[in-house]
């Protein structure tokens, strides 16, 4: 198929796996602690955008019945929408928890340079 | 070196990925369960917010293990803060103005009534408990940023939380004291499109959009009390 | 009948209510734990007799299967909910005295919620509920492991997160992959499709969620977070994630290639991952000198024998494997609790200290022992008949690679009493006999070892009271059919 078909296909997946992929290689390779996280979190944005693209079809609208009347056959599917909503929150709570731990590592070495923080030897 | 060996790893990724996701066409949802929603969704659950009746009715206990999740990493942030105020920082801190102040204290109640009403809607239209929380939460933020010095009441936050978690099971136990199974739908689910329709969900997103902002509220109370 | 349900629903309603009697006062919150999981002791104990012959299902707020979440309550999933249960109720007894810090309200809850997310674990037949509950149990221990506060608690909670985070975001690829290919959320529903699409296709989010799950499994190359995080710990929460967390993750990833996938293909590389993992960690726990990093890197090389037990994928190996699960568990809880008071009598965790214990604390070294014995494997205690069956086991499927493989293990053995040996001959044959009446354990601490020490003994003499449940717990495992079939008839 040509390009343009294409992309007008896989679009989401691209952007997706993206931004998942962008955050994988900042998690392996970066020094900084809060870059790490900004990292994880810039993984968990793409992972939720994947889960949503897999639930749209095609010239589909919101799964909200606001007139009677309205046909189910042309709403998109309700269930990933549900899953990012959990997955959203569970990713805010370790976001919390690994922000509140820098902020302490912070306190007690004075640098926030993963190298550096190495104190547990083999 | 590293970097070489980071861009190998996720190059063999996404090759596995991309040969996996040939099986998805994008558009066309293989869905069994998400059709099923759509089509009789509204006279199971009574709510005619598809994606309400998913995350409280159909697939509750997923959003019961969520909120447990929120109350742990906000005790787990109680903890390892234990708040030990430095006392050199407090006259550092310089007061903000008062269009700033005045501001803020006039938008703090919108944005409780915003947050309010789309925590109480979510049965009817976007939204839900979760994000009415958040908006909840988010005035305090404004509030904490903008008028230094004024704090919210430990014990009154505490207790709204315990009694937003306290509804959800409740319900769920009450629904198991009837016979039924856990989390039943028992009050009468009304007309759809009512404000008071859909039987118990509006009263657990009434209670998750407590619980969820006073907990946020307690989370963003415990960095900033850090690091003042 | 009861409802298995409630083993997930009280205690999750308890440890929200803990909050409420901390503003009356502090003294209360350490009872809720022991209340919740006495409970929950009694009612897999109400409940067993009658899942060995049917496994219960429950369906989550009256509608049918796949259109709302069920619990499968089988064999396996009790015996693990009383198996938690069990070792978190003594350990809970251990922490009344152990645990002295200001806020400890908060501990006893995050201790709460950990155990109820392992629970939910085990006892769930949904996909993205056990990525849920997976989730309460490692945000949970990620909050415990720096519950100290000091540098080398926050340094390994949070090398612990960042690993455990990828993990999890591995896992929600794998379910997103899995839920656009069969349309459903429920396992049974996805065990039964599983083969109308063409392997390509399912071996990515197979191989995705077993990193996902084995990060917390601690399999071979996923497991650098585990020496720090388990030595820098306080100690009952060290025999907590040794005990309960790291198998309640091996459950999942069991599940998930078991049942859900159904992937004998993948057998062969976990036999080589789990010997691979024994052998690493066996080695490395001859050279440690902190006590801690020591039983950690003991605990690696035990999942990898279990790993190894799963992978024989027949009858006795699938038994022996579960067996070395409920023998690692028992044993290595009490080693890590033993060592909790040793560490407090003496104030360092290097093993050179430890010399002359045997007289200054007679009762704990004594029950240090007992673990140590029966981890090795020796006749009277719970190691031995474990071990035997999984060297049967493997003997039974009459191939070479099995042997070798099992000459392997039996190294890896040896090694181990070598390591345990050293640190028992500190504590008896070396240092002065003197007697410190001064910080010894006290008798309320030395009740949870003592019924350890026990258990340990008692099943090591007559395996024959749990062999039969074992094996129906085997047997749901392997016949995949009937468990598909139970849900959809």
């Amino acid at each position: 198929m040509s390009f343009a078909e294409f992309l007008n296909n896989y679009m989401y997946y691209i952007g997706a796996f993206g931004l998942i992929f962008i955050g994988l290689f900042i998690l392996l390779t970066k020094k900084n602690l809060v870059k790490v996280i900004i990292g994880l979190s810039i993984m968990d944005t793409g992972i939720y955008l994947f889960l949503i693209a897999i639930g749209y079809v095609h010239e589909g609208t919101a799964p909200i019945f606001s007139k009677p009347g309205l046909n189910a056959e042309g709403m998109v599917d309700p269930v990933p929408q549900a899953l990012v909503l959990t997955a959203i929150v569970i990713g805010v709570a370790i976001l919390a928890l690994a922000l509140t731990l820098a902020v302490k590592l912070y306190k007690h070495y004075g640098t926030l340079n993963l190298r550096k923080i190495k104190e547990q030897k083999w | 070196m590293r970097k070489l060996l980071g861009i190998i790893l996720l190059a063999v990724i996404a090759a596995g990925i991309a040969l996996s996701l040939e099986e998805i066409p994008f558009g066309i949802s293989k869905t069994i369960i998400g059709d099923y929603f759509n089509k009789n969704g509204v006279e199971e659950t009574g709510a005619t917010n598809m994606v309400t009746s998913v995350v409280v009715s159909y697939r509750g206990f997923d959003t019961l293990g969520e909120i447990t999740v929120l109350f742990t990493a906000a005790i787990g942030l109680g903890a390892l803060l234990t708040g030990h105020k430095k006392r050199e920082h407090s006259d550092k801190v310089e007061p903000s103005s008062l269009i700033v102040y005045t501001g803020c204290r006039f938008l703090f109640p919108v944005l409780m009534l915003v947050g309010t009403y789309i925590f109480i809607h979510g049965h009817l239209t976007p939204g839900g408990g979760f994000q009415g929380g958040a908006i909840v939460a988010s005035g305090f933020l404004l509030m904490y940023l903008g008028c230094k010095g004024k704090r919210i009441k430990f014990k009154a936050s505490t207790v709204i939380e315990v009694l937003g978690g306290l509804i959800f099971v409740g319900l769920g136990i009450a629904g198991l004291t009837m016979g039924e199974d856990f989390l039943f739908n028992f009050l009468p689910k009304g007309e759809a499109g009512e404000l008071f329709s859909a039987g118990i969900i509006p009263i657990i997103y009434i209670g998750i959009g407590l619980k969820v902002g006073s907990e946020l509220a307690g989370i963003i109370d415990n960095l900033i009390e850090e690091s003042t | 009948m009861v409802n298995p349900v409630l083993l997930i629903v009280v205690p999750l309603g308890l440890a929200f209510l803990v909050p409420l009697f901390g503003l009356i006062s502090k003294k209360t919150g350490k009872y809720f734990p022991i209340l919740a999981l006495l409970f929950n002791l009694l009612l897999t104990i109400k409940i067993f007799p009658q899942v060995l012959s049917e496994p219960i299902h429950v369906n989550i707020g009256g509608f049918t299967p796949p259109f709302c979440i069920n619990l499968v309550a089988g064999p396996l999933g009790i015996l693990l909910a009383f198996l938690i249960a069990l070792v978190g109720l003594l350990v809970a007894i251990y922490a009344l005295s152990y645990i002295k810090e200001k806020n400890e309200e908060k501990y006893h809850i995050l201790y709460l919620l950990l155990l109820t997310g392992a629970t939910g674990v085990v006892l769930t037949g949904d996909v993205f509920n056990l990525f849920v509950f997976f989730e309460i149990l490692c945000i949970s221990s990620y909050a415990l492991v720096g519950y100290f506060g000091d540098k080398a608690g926050v340094e390994s909670a949070i090398k612990y997160l960042i690993q455990g985070a990828l993990g999890s975001g591995f896992i929600l690829i794998g379910i997103g992959l899995l839920y656009g290919q069969f349309g459903t959320l429920n396992m049974a529903d996805i065990a039964s499709n599983i083969h109308s699409v063409e392997p390509i296709s399912i071996f990515v989010p197979l191989v995705l969620m077993i990193t996902g799950f084995g990060v917390e499994a601690a399999i071979f190359p996923l497991n650098a977070w585990l020496p720090d995080a388990h030595s820098s710990a306080p100690s009952s929460i060290s025999a907590i994630l040794s005990g309960i967390a790291i198998e309640v993750g091996l459950y999942a990833v069991v599940r998930i290639v078991f049942t859900v996938f159904g992937a004998s293909s993948i057998m062969m590389f976990l036999l080589f991952l789990g010997v691979l993992t024994l052998l690493t960690g066996e080695l490395s726990a001859f050279n440690q000198e902190n006590i801690k990093r020591m039983l950690a890197y003991s605990s690696i090389g035990q999942i990898g024998l279990i790993v190894f037990a799963l992978s024989i994928a027949n009858m006795n190996g699938i038994t022996g494997g579960l067996f070395q699960l409920i023998s690692h568990t028992l044993g290595k809880a009490l080693l890590f609790l033993a060592v909790g008071y040793m560490i407090v009598h003496t104030g360092s965790m290097n093993i050179s200290s430890f010399e002359g214990m045997g007289k200054k604390m007679p009762y704990t070294s004594f029950f240090f022992t007992i673990g140590a014995l029966s981890l090795v494997g020796l006749p009277p205690f719970i190691g031995f008949p474990s071990k035997f069956m999984i060297v049967k086991a493997a003997i039974f499927k009459q191939e070479i690679l099995y042997t070798v493989l099992i000459i392997l293990v039996l190294t890896a053995t040896v090694v181990e009493a070598a390591y345990f040996f050293k640190v028992i001959q500190a504590i008896y044959f070396k240092g002065e006999a003197k007697k410190e009446k001064r910080n010894r354990a006290p008798f309320k601490v030395l009740i949870p070892l003592f019924i350890f020490a026990g258990l340990i003994l008692i099943v090591g003499i007559y395996p024959k009271l749990i062999t039969n449940i074992l094996e129906s717990s085997a047997a749901e495992l392997i016949s995949r059919t009937d468990y598909i079939k139970s849900l959809i008839p």
